[in-house]
């Protein structure tokens, strides 16, 4: 039986609730939407006390299912100011699923604005709320080595921790989650999910599930049979059994570099010069050179294994290995072409607690307003500072690249619905762009990840300099992603699941074994139909138009080289992205 | 004719040796060909193994019949992916 754990901040009481039958089939993005859609008013403020802060492992978490231990966090965002699933890797999940519980709901607000909460759950599923106002104003690390004092000797426990951006309230604030050796280096970090959780006094989640076994099927033998074929399909696969374990995720960057696509300095070009300070190839020598880990999973039943520690000249932890994006906003966003300048910024960031995407876009608008020099690693360091001591321009910082845009005077903004573009331009990779106008998160590139076919070749191939297909390949992209992020597995199995038959089988085949009712390849698409109806019907309530789904004014005029290209997709294309929500909505009896 | 080539990743062990200067970054380099050569010509001349690979021609996508020209960009990368 999986539960709710209902934690009200107002009145600090906690109940376990039974998961309702008609969301028996839901886990993970569907179940944080639902629980949105159906408790949250879309005209909610996102700090205030009828926001709703939900977090759900997916509907394989707890199990052995290969890649199946993500997390999805929900709520109103505060940055976007529609609904929001920020999807994390690290522990918690698993150990949520482990011992029952299928979604934590965090609702209401604390009377004392200044107390600080820590809900800890233990390994029978028993939770509390514990007052702990010193961890106030805390970095995540400080945090999670302060919380863990007492867990530590007792076995296995896994953090979710709010940092100084957080509690500060500020909408570039992110969560992070623990990893399976304790860094809180994972990130819910979209969306402004960590301005949520400071909104409810909330420091910090700790899970401890010593003791705790993965969890039953309905059919074992089926159950370990699929995911043995998963897996395989996972190491066979030259991306996920190869490139993404040698060289972590930012084995992109001279990809997406050499297809001219590659943001640089505030998107003004599609190549950076410096490229090779930042790769994945650079990041992996520096880090085999200084000792450090270069492949580890972030979560247990990790088969890919893309992440990696960056470590100091003396080998001692610095940050985890940069991801891709990271690496990009951080490093060629602003004009930065050296790892360890990339890593402080990182670092950094994680420990404030704040979006790496959102404030490497940040920090390149506020360089072109003429601010800061782009290139200069240490003045872009002691701005993100400027956070932590809650100044004026840190505040601005941390409220994001269209807060710091608007103030600073500058009128290219790559954002949509508020929240900054990742590290693609969609003016010479279209495809990617129609997944940033349309997706229901603001600009975000796991909603849709056209790049497969648009630069990489997996699943088929759609010239990325042309508007033909891309709509097309976006909206398919976009329902089957909702359904990964559904069922707890990272969207990095995607790249087989869209090269190899068998790996997708597979996913029905582990689904339809844990929980007996059955799920091919129908059910597994409707499934991710409903979850983009769920989205869609809450930010339609919020106010979003068809004016929402574009993106800013000069990417359809200023051209970008090398290509010198703009975005040419149509609206009506664009709005025909969700044209199957309608129907999807009537079947589900939703409105 | 004379051409920038790129390699990347596992791949980048197979640039040829080449004299100081015709170096451009740690993945490419100038390199000489006879005229004419097409993408897959150059591919079996470097040895690379027999696997999938991403192929650009100055920064576009390129078939292995594509026949290279003379100051043109040939990058080359196995399968890679992230985000």
């Amino acid at each position: 039986m999986r539960t709710i754990l209902r934690v009200n901040m107002s009145d600090l009481s906690i109940t376990k609730e039974p998961l309702p039958d008609k969301w028996a089939n839901y886990g993970g993005r569907a179940l944080t939407d639902a629980l949105v859609f159906t408790e949250v008013p879309a005209d909610a403020d996102p700090l205030g006390p009828d926001n709703k802060l939900v977090i759900a492992p997916g509907l394989l978490g707890g199990t052995t299912a290969p890649n199946g231990g993500r997390l999805s966090v929900g709520a109103k965002s505060p940055l976007t100011l529609g609904i929001k699933e920020s999807n994390s890797g690290g522990q918690v999940a698993h150990s949520l699923a482990r011992i029952g519980i299928a979604a934590i709901i965090v609702e209401g607000a604390p009377a004392d604005a200044a107390a600080r909460y820590v809900l800890e759950i233990g390994p029978d599923g028993e939770a509390t709320l514990v007052r702990h106002d010193e961890l106030a104003g805390l970095g995540n690390y400080a945090t999670v080595d302060e919380l863990t004092k007492g867990f530590a000797e007792e076995g296995r426990y896994s953090t979710m921790t709010n940092g100084p951006a957080g509690e500060m309230l500020l909408p570039g604030a992110g969560i992070a989650v623990s990893d399976p050796n304790g860094y809180p280096n994972r990130f819910a970090g979209r969306g402004g999910l960590g301005a949520v959780m400071g909104a409810k006094g909330l420091k910090a989640v700790v899970v401890n599930d010593a003791g705790d076994a993965y969890l039953e099927h309905t059919d074992k033998d089926a159950f370990n049979a699929a995911v043995k074929k998963f897996a395989a399909a996972l190491r066979e696969h030259p991306v996920s059994g190869t490139g993404l374990p040698t060289y972590g995720t930012n084995v992109l960057a001279n990809i997406i570099n050499e297809a001219g696509g590659y943001p640089t300095r505030n998107f003004s070009s599609g190549q950076f010069e410096g490229v090779d300070g930042i790769s994945g190839e650079t990041m992996r020598e520096i880090t085999v050179k200084r000792g450090g880990n270069v492949k580890h999973g972030c979560h247990t039943g990790c088969v890919i294994q893309c992440s990696r520690y960056y470590v100091h000249e003396d080998g001692s932890y610095w940050t985890k290995g940069p991801e891709y994006e990271s690496a990009w906003s951080l490093g060629a966003d602003c004009g930065i072409g050296d790892m360890d300048s990339v890593a402080a910024l990182d670092r950094e960031c994680g420990d404030l607690g704040i979006d790496t995407i959102e404030m490497g876009a940040t920090l390149a608008v506020y360089m072109e307003s003429g601010k800061l020099a782009f290139g200069d690693g240490p003045g872009a360091l002691s701005v993100l500072k400027e956070i932590r001591k809650g100044t004026e321009l840190g505040k601005i910082i941390a409220s994001g690249a269209e807060a710091t845009g608007k103030a600073f005077g500058v009128t290219r903004i790559p954002v949509v619905k508020h929240q900054a573009m990742p590290a693609y331009d969609p003016r010479p990779i279209q495809g990617i762009g129609v997944t940033y106008a349309t997706s229901t998160m603001g600009a975000d590139h796991t909603a849709g990840y056209s790049i497969t076919a648009n630069v990489l070749a997996v699943g088929g191939t759609v010239d990325p300099l042309k508007s033909e297909g891309q709509a097309e390949l976006s909206k398919n992209l976009q329902i089957a992603t909702a359904m990964l992020d559904s069922l707890g597995l990272c969207i990095f199995v995607a790249f087989p699941v869209l090269d190899i038959p068998a790996a997708f089988e597979a996913i029905g085949e582990m689904v339809t074994a844990h929980t007996g009712k059955t799920w091919g390849a129908d059910e597994l698409m409707q499934l991710g139909k409903e979850v983009l109806t769920y989205e869609r019907l809450f930010n339609t309530h919020a106010g979003f138009t068809a004016a929402d789904d574009r993106l800013p004014a000069y990417f359809y005029t200023e051209k970008l080289p090398p290509h010198n290209v703009v975005f040419t997709v149509s609206d009506e294309e664009l709005d025909a992205v969700f044209d199957f929500v309608p129907a999807t909505a009537a079947g589900m009896g939703i409105s | 004719m004379r051409i920038q080539l790129a390699l990347f990743a596992s791949l980048t062990q197979y640039l040829p040796e080449t004299e100081n200067g015709n170096r451009l970054s740690a993945h490419a380099q100038l390199v000489d060909l006879p005229d004419g050569m097409t993408v897959g010509q150059v591919i079996d001349r470097l040895g690379l193994p027999d696997e999938p690979r991403i192929v650009f021609v100055n920064n576009r996508h390129a078939p292995d019949e594509y026949v290279l020209d003379e100051g043109e960009r040939l990058a080359v990368f196995p399968p890679v992916a992230g985000g």
